[in-house]
């Protein structure tokens, strides 16, 4: 549950984002670390385990930007929160951890790279720390979607149906293209784009990447709306 | 999944720039991008200032005793 001043549509959709952020990173946490264990290599089951303990760390470090923002959160939100649909529970195989490590760690970092000169003071030192060590992840979700794609077969066609289903869900994650709390918070600062750019972002890369494997991949602008929690971002 | 065909890269580190790079240990992996990633992973334990990877097959013997 979550305590919160009355406030204006920009700071309200930053609060938002800002607790989502830290509830997706806790997951991700979580669902990385399960994959610790029973990684296809031993090289990857110890770096499934680094990017948990980064993750981990990003949520915990995140939570408290709430607090400086007047917001009380009376759960313990490592263990509970409101995090995306599809990194709730544990990932059923490796190119699901691959397509969440594409695509989820994707948008929500795409995200922090727009809050590095955040107004918000608090939320951009955040950012340039947690900017420091999603490269690793970055370059580990690229890595094994090349490996995937020129595996072909059913690796590949397993990760496309995990991509799309991770966009499905996470791409909603940012927000309507037309949401006037995000539009205020970029007109104060507090963000440098909005949802749409953010998506963007992350569908040019994604789509530049999977082409030169010679896999064509369509990320969809998310169109219904209807049922979006603007609270949980989802 | 066989890995009988994947390059061993050799990993060595320093703390101190003063000191020279010493051989930490190995990974396993065919791309070079994730023996990077795995390679911070695995040798995580000491507060290195640099961290370089070789590719086995470009080492050349020199003595051989």
């Amino acid at each position: 549950m979550t305590t919160t001043a009355r406030t204006d549509p920009a700071t309200a959709t930053m609060l938002s984002l800002i607790g989502s952020l830290a509830d997706n990173k806790s997951a991700l946490g979580r669902r990385y670390g399960e994959w610790a264990v029973s990684a296809p290599t031993i090289e990857s089951a110890v770096a499934a385990a680094a990017m948990a303990q980064d993750e981990l760390g990003h949520a915990r470090s995140t939570y408290p930007v709430l607090a400086k923002l007047g917001v009380t959160r009376e759960e313990d939100a490592l263990e509970s929160g409101h995090p995306l649909r599809v990194i709730e529970h544990e990932l059923p195989d490796w190119p699901s951890f691959i397509a969440a490590n594409l695509i989820v760690d994707g948008i929500l970092t795409t995200f922090v790279a727009s809050a590095r000169e955040s107004s918000i003071e608090p939320l951009a030192q955040r950012a340039r720390k947690i900017l420091q060590e999603e490269g690793a992840h970055r370059r580990h979700a690229e890595a094994w979607a090349r490996r995937l794609a020129q595996a072909g077969g059913a690796d590949r066609e397993l990760l496309l149906r995990r991509i799309a289903e991770m966009w499905a869900d996470a791409a909603r994650w940012p927000g309507p293209p037309d949401d006037p709390g995000y539009r205020d918070a970029v007109a104060k600062g507090m963000v440098s784009e909005g949802p749409a750019a953010v998506r963007d972002r992350v569908r040019k890369w994604l789509t530049e990447l999977l082409d030169a494997q010679g896999v064509e991949v369509r990320l969809q602008e998310p169109a219904n709306w209807s049922g979006w929690d603007e609270e949980h971002r989802r | 999944m066989s890995r009988a065909d994947e390059t061993v890269w050799e990993v060595f580190a320093r703390k101190e720039y003063e000191e020279p790079l010493h051989h930490v240990g190995t990974v396993t992996e065919e791309d070079e991008d994730l023996a990077v990633v795995c390679a911070r992973a695995i040798y995580d334990e000491q507060p290195w200032i640099e961290m370089i990877l070789v590719p086995r097959p470009a080492i050349r013997q020199a003595i051989h005793a």
